[in-house]
């Protein structure tokens, strides 16, 4: 039985969803109001921010590095699988874990991933200038809920346990970096939505291939 | 390319920050934190996820390719700061979170990284994993710096010249009438036509705003554009007092200093009676202008505002000028200022006048939004310490262009121009730098 854990989970969760909904409310702050007049729309360009923008022929983040963009993918697509089991158990702790191999192995290449990224920013020049001991506590926080997710998939861990490991993982992210799963969608949006106003996107159809 | 100077001791003196003690300094740069991230500019603050993939997105990490140049740790220093007075984790544990407080050292070491390492061209922002605004990031690290007193002087004197003067380069009204006055007698014999430039007439349909530079060394540009608009039958005027159309208030972060100069100019516009402001080629003061303007001053423009771009590309469609492509035989490239094209959505009106204009036109590769800064943006141009880092970080531009063998590099923008100049010579590539607006000109077909 998962007993007092499951409180503990629910309110890590209530927790992470009060603080990033204040997060988000500050951040917006009222909205800025645009006195120019426009040229194009914003809704158009906060559409294509988030969709072609993403893919790797228009972002060079991703095109220049395909490793570390699928590696990073394969993260996020884990990520979400996990918290979408944590999310069932916590609705109905007595179901059992649903396609327990798939989910293991998804899981288990996304915990690599999380391990590569950790190795990554332990030795790159580049992430050591700008990382912070919030970096480090994010992947292995996030390493960690992938862990006994896999563990608990295969009922190798008892559902106290998970939901122990969960609640710090809800816990931690409206304080550190992990918070970006909702502001990556804030920040595209507002960039997207400027961008979008100024009539720079969507960007233009391109005679040629001179992109 | 090696580090900007050698030490504090080598910058000029700013001023205002040696008589700022440390907790005024702070509270003033809080304040400047506080405007800045007010109303969505915060989400950019909470979003990076430090992935340091924004490297070869910007041309002065890819010329010299240290940590310190990546995007990336240049906002982090920026939005450390917004963590520490703006999250309770980095008010509490400011180890943990990468937080800093604005002391007067932190502030210092700021200003080689906003100012030196970055022209806030925006391509990061448009290629970062997260989509980022990475540029007004380090905006932000500017307006902290402005409010500080830790502009760089250089960059400071233009802005202090255009509140002053009402022009950047402190031209007088003499310098500016005998100017006007030669460049009409040349057309005339040039046109063989009454070519006028006319000065603060009341009741033109246009308000032509110029780059000073056209006063000072680039006359041609000015000369061009006249021809062009005598020929296309315009109602136009300059006005002698407020002509300027740069906006060294964008660069140096003080957004005060930049609405002054933007009401100064709407407010000769009205005066003069006119029904639009056209600006003149230049990347900033087009998005200084058209797009930060009435929100510096907080309400819409009573007269409305383009490019001459727009303009040139209406009296092509509407037949009012005639051309003849043959007359710009060699090969043409076309450099995209960032501020016009990326941040101000004009791409291809220069794209369609060019296409008329030119025989022989080539695109560079990646081009419009995706086009790399030439170096000389952000105010680059006007901070000499940073010299050695704006030259170098051409070396992307270079090869972009080498690629075209163009022999013009047409570029609707001075400052973009300057540094095209400096790039050319440094380099030996004999290219001629030239404004749409001569291309135009010299394609010009009279009756």
């Amino acid at each position: 039985m998962a007993g007092i854990s499951w409180y503990v989970a629910l309110a890590s969760v209530i927790w992470a969803i009060v603080l990033l909904t204040i997060q988000l409310l500050m951040a917006w702050g009222g909205g800025r109001p645009d006195h120019s007049a426009p040229t194009g729309r914003r809704s158009r360009g906060i559409l294509y921010n988030f969709t072609a923008a993403m893919l790797p022929s228009h972002k060079e983040s991703a095109r220049h590095h395909p490793a570390e963009f699928l590696i990073g993918s394969v993260l996020h697509v884990g990520v979400l699988l996990g918290v979408l089991g944590f999310g069932i158990t916590l609705v109905s702790p007595q179901q059992a874990p649903i396609l327990p191999v798939v989910t293991g192995v998804i899981l288990g290449i996304s915990l690599l991933a999380g391990a590569v990224l950790l190795v990554r920013r332990l030795v790159s020049p580049n992430l050591k200038a700008m990382s912070s001991p919030d970096d480090f506590i994010a992947i292995v926080v996030t390493g960690g809920f992938l862990a006994l997710s896999i563990l608990f998939a295969f009922e190798r861990v008892a559902v106290a346990t998970y939901f122990a490991w969960s609640s710090v993982l809800f816990f931690y992210l409206p304080l550190g970096k992990l918070r970006h799963c909702i502001f990556f969608f804030a920040a595209r949006s507002d960039l997207g939505g400027r961008l979008g106003y100024r009539g720079t996107f969507p960007a233009q159809p391109k005679q040629g291939s001179t992109r | 390319m090696s580090k900007p100077r050698e030490g504090n001791e080598a910058r000029p003196q700013r001023g205002v920050d040696e008589a700022m003690g440390a907790e005024q300094m702070e509270r003033a740069a809080v304040s400047a934190l506080n405007e800045a991230v007010r109303g969505l500019g915060a989400y950019h603050m909470n979003a990076c996820v430090k992935c340091g993939l924004c490297g070869e997105t910007c041309h002065i990490y890819r010329a010299d390719p240290t940590p310190e140049n990546l995007p990336a740790v240049k906002a982090d220093k920026v939005m450390s700061f917004y963590r520490r007075y703006h999250t309770l984790s980095g008010r509490i544990a400011p180890f943990l979170f990468g937080a800093r407080s604005m002391t007067p050292e932190v502030l210092e070491d700021l200003v080689d990284d906003v100012y030196g390492r970055c022209t806030c061209c925006g391509r990061c922002g448009l290629h970062c994993s997260v989509g980022l605004d990475i540029a007004s990031t380090i905006v932000t690290g500017r307006r902290i710096l402005a409010a500080t007193g830790k502009v760089p002087a250089d960059l400071q004197a233009v802005v202090k010249n255009q509140l002053e003067t009402g022009n950047q380069m402190a031209i007088t009204q003499d310098e500016l009438k005998s100017t006007t006055e030669w460049i009409a007698e040349d057309l005339k014999l040039e046109m063989d036509a009454d070519v006028q430039i006319p000065v603060d007439a009341v009741g033109k349909r246009i308000l032509y705003l110029i780059n000073p530079r056209e006063v000072k060394f680039f006359p041609l540009s000015l000369l061009a554009a006249a021809g062009v608009f005598h020929a296309a039958g315009e109602e136009w005027t300059l006005s002698s007092r407020f002509y300027d159309v740069t906006n060294y208030g964008l660069f140096s972060g003080d957004q005060q200093a930049a609405a002054a100069i933007t009401r100064q100019v709407m407010e000769e516009a009205e005066a003069l009676g006119v029904e639009e402001v056209i600006l003149s080629e230049c990347g900033h003061g087009f998005r200084a202008f058209r797009w930060e303007g009435p929100n510096w001053l907080g309400e819409s423009y009573e007269v409305p505002m383009r490019s001459v771009l727009d303009l040139l590309l209406e009296y092509l469609d509407a037949g009012r000028i005639q051309v003849d492509p043959a007359r710009n035989e060699a090969r043409v490239t076309l450099h995209d200022p960032c501020n016009l094209v990326r941040w101000g959505g004009v791409s291809e009106q220069q794209r369609e006048i060019l296409q008329r204009v030119v025989s022989d036109f080539q695109e560079m590769v990646p081009n419009r939004e995706n086009n790399f800064c030439c170096g000389g943006g952000g105010g680059a141009l006007s901070m000499s310490e940073y010299g050695e880092i704006r030259v170098g970080s051409g070396q992307t531009k270079v090869d972009q262009i080498k690629k075209t063998g163009a022999k013009i590099v047409a570029t609707p923008c001075h400052n973009c121009a300057d540094q095209l100049l400096d790039l050319s010579k440094q380099h030996k590539l004999g290219l001629d730098i030239q404004s749409v607006v001569e291309l135009v000109f010299n394609a010009l077909v009279l009756d």
